[in-house]
């Protein structure tokens, strides 16, 4: 409890203050010609599974490397990995989200890879540009992305075959406009029994802000800070609509309101459609008798675009800076990106475009349906301040207008307000 | 005599250094490096630069921090009178001689046996629309008509009565049983003697009783002060602190400062302002008891 929090507080101190005398990072180092690299993971479930596949796929195919995969609690990693590393005992190898990095290499946690990748032979352009972009900071490589995840949308076979919206080709009927998606969802609530969510969305936090940020880049926003990441920059009338037109599906009805569990409303198969990141495919994939489709997000609004974030494989500042080990880490990175169909059976879209052209990954369903997404993905701006302005602005203002409790507008004269003050401290 | 004594005392050293050492580790040092941590730009990895006593005059001016102190505030308010006047009447019924008297105590006790997770995720799922328990009892009695739906977990005020009621369920037990113990340790002749006066319940409970209980009370209202101040993990699972922060209480704030936005130097200062509040209230219970004492 609080006590234990303090605690961790203190000896958190104190591990900083005694880290100087512990030198060895990690077991073994190139001797005998084996390397052996530490790698810290964050993923559980299907996601840790998978990643444990490929690490040992790895390790047999590369006699003289040896990958050691060490699973860590998603909540508490990037807290871990950033002591770890200040205080010279973090792994060689280590995942950070795209969004997550600038603030990495603020702290000093993540070293650029541009020379290693350079004698290791990573091309650099076999990745999606897009993602690839969103990992490069001041002009040098820190990381080697290995998918994205963007929000998409999925829905139910069944329901949607009931309310009459499902066409010839086994997708939606739905006119990608505003009012077109609307009047999908009015139909929806209409045709299917009053037990039916028409469109299955959490009402707090992270899938209702992506929704918001996809509509908001949609409208041509960009972003809620300036191009030299120090001011507040948040497109007012954009931010509005985008705000006003989720808020209207909320009042509407189409969203049950405080929906205990979305996931599992449409699980159960009592919601029409629902929109998440693309990693609840593999869930989906795994229900009994969930009969489902994924698409992307509709173009609700001018351009194509959503949300999404990126799994990247980083090489973490260590004391010894081995070339070696180096040299192997990288290798290992660009093979996991080159062999994404393992990755991808989670519901990832791989990050080399190669990948998606594999037979493998072509026999899997659903997923080259929103495949191409990872070009339209909208990125944060490689601000240090990312996760804050999401988890201590964004969220909590934009909940209040889900809730009804504020005005679109109001909403975002406060985050203009809550971005700056987070930039400024 | 003396080496006698001296050597009692290395004795006794010798038995509490195991304890001393752990204590002096991770707790005394701990402090002394707090302060430290108060005059510096201190992340989660490193020392960064000597800043004097600019965290101190930021906590000062601070709206959230003094918002989130006043949440605390809120909560102590809320969950101590309650909570006394509810072991104090736990502790009535349990005492009372019936067969159920063994049954009261355990069900009473059963709670605080819980971990603060188990006991807010229980609350959660009571009090959650569409499927909670609570809920769907009104729906049962119609005391909620059919389609609404009581939202506890996202409107301030009914978060507030869902945080309270679920503290006070999960920890009552403790003081339940102090009070117990106190009641069962009043004379019997005292009540004898009452009932040939012929005084009535009323009078019985609130002049002999509650009287007689009176030191186990403060020292339970003292103890239960501190701890409500230091409330985190319940708030945390059941709101998040939400909605809009008007839940948060400080330790939250502590902890987000330290560990979200990697500021340790000033969650260490905000710890210490709320050390030094915690201080001066226990001082001021020390004072209140001991004029009391004299008075007696």
């Amino acid at each position: 409890m609080t006590v234990a929090a303090l605690l961790m507080a203190f000896s958190l101190a104190l591990s900083a203050c005694g880290g100087g005398s512990g030198g060895e990072s990690s077991s073994g180092s190139a001797d005998g010609g084996k390397v052996s690299l530490s790698f810290w993971t964050l993923f559980d479930g299907g996601d840790g599974a998978n990643m444990q596949a490929l690490v040992d796929e790895f390790n047999k195919t590369h006699p003289d490397i040896e990958v050691k995969n060490t699973k860590l609690v998603w909540a508490e990693y990037y807290t871990k990995l950033i002591t770890a590393v200040g205080n010279g005992n973090g792994p060689d190898i280590g995942i950070s989200h795209t969004s997550r990095l600038p603030d990495l290499i603020n702290q000093g946690v993540v070293t650029d890879l541009d020379a290693v990748a350079e004698t290791a032979g990573v091309d650099w352009s076999s990745f999606n540009q897009n993602l690839l972009d969103a990992t490069v900071v001041d002009g040098k490589h820190y990381a080697v992305p290995i998918d994205t995840h963007p929000f998409i949308m999925y829905y139910n076979v069944k329901l949607l075959k009931e309310a009459g919206l499902l066409g010839e080709d086994g997708k939606p009927v739905m006119e990608q406009s505003a009012e077109g998606f609307v009047d999908f969802l009015q139909t929806l609530k209409e045709k299917l029994p009053a037990k039916v969510t028409p469109f299955a969305l959490s009402n707090t936090n992270d899938d209702p802000y992506r929704l918001w940020w996809s509509l908001y880049s949609q409208l041509g926003g960009n972003d809620l800070i300036s191009d030299d990441l120090t001011t507040a920059q948040i497109d007012t009338d954009k931010g509005v609509e985008a705000a006003d037109y989720i808020q209207k599906l909320f009042k509407a009805g189409y969203i049950k309101k405080n929906d205990p569990d979305f996931y599992k409303n449409f699980q159960s198969g009592t919601a029409a459609i629902m929109m998440t990141g693309v990693w609840a495919t593999g869930t989906w994939e795994s229900t009994k008798d969930l009969e489902f489709g994924a698409m992307p997000i509709p173009k609700i609004f001018d351009q194509e675009a959503t949300w999404g974030d990126s799994h990247t494989i980083i090489l973490p500042t260590t004391q010894k800076d081995d070339e070696a080990k180096r040299e192997a880490a990288i290798t290992f990175a660009n093979w996991v990106a080159d062999n994404g169909q393992v990755w991808a059976k989670a519901g990832h879209i791989p990050s080399k475009p190669s990948v998606l052209e594999k037979p493998e990954f072509k026999e899997m369903p659903y997923r080259s349906d929103y495949a191409s997404v990872a070009s339209t993905v909208k990125f944060n701006k490689p601000s240090v301040k990312t996760a804050q302005i999401r988890d201590n602005v964004s969220f909590k203002i934009l909940n209040e207008v889900w809730a009804d409790k504020m005005t679109p507008a109001a909403a975002m004269e406060n985050m203009q307000k809550g971005v700056q003050k987070t930039l400024d401290e | 005599m003396k080496i006698k004594k001296i050597r009692a005392d290395a004795q006794a050293l010798l038995f509490l250094l195991p304890f001393l050492l752990v204590y002096g580790l991770f707790t005394v040092w701990p402090m002394i490096k707090g302060v430290e941590m108060t005059f510096y730009k201190w992340t989660l990895i490193k020392k960064m630069d000597f800043i004097g006593l600019d965290h101190y005059r930021q906590v000062l001016r601070d709206r959230e921090v003094w918002e989130a102190l006043w949440h605390s505030a809120i909560f102590v308010v809320l969950t101590t009178p309650t909570m006394v006047a509810l072991s104090i009447s736990l502790a009535l019924i349990a005492n009372r001689k019936s067969l159920l008297q063994k049954f009261y105590r355990s069900l009473f006790f059963i709670p605080s046996v819980l971990s603060v997770a188990v006991a807010s995720y229980l609350g959660l799922f009571v009090f959650q629309p569409y499927t909670g328990l609570v809920n769907s009892i009104l729906h049962l009695v119609r005391l909620l008509p059919e389609g609404a739906e009581i939202f506890w977990l996202t409107e301030k005020s009914l978060a507030w009565i869902v945080i309270t009621l679920v503290t006070l369920w999960w920890t009552v037990g403790f003081n339940f049983i102090l009070h117990l113990s106190a009641i069962q340790e009043i004379p019997d002749e005292i009540y004898e003697a009452a009932r040939l006066d012929g005084a009535s319940d009323n009078q019985i409970f609130w002049k002999i009783t509650l009287p007689y209980l009176a030191p186990i009370t403060r020292i339970i209202t003292m103890l239960q002060i501190i701890a409500s101040f230091k409330v985190f993990m319940q708030i945390y699972i059941i709101t998040g602190g939400g909605p809009l922060d008007q839940t948060r209480p400080i330790i939250q704030l502590i902890y987000e400062t330290g560990f979200r936005k990697n500021d340790l130097g000033y969650a260490a200062t905000m710890s210490y302002l709320l050390f030094v509040i915690l201080l001066v209230l226990s001082a001021l219970q020390y004072w209140m008891n001991n004029r009391k004492g004299a008075g007696m």
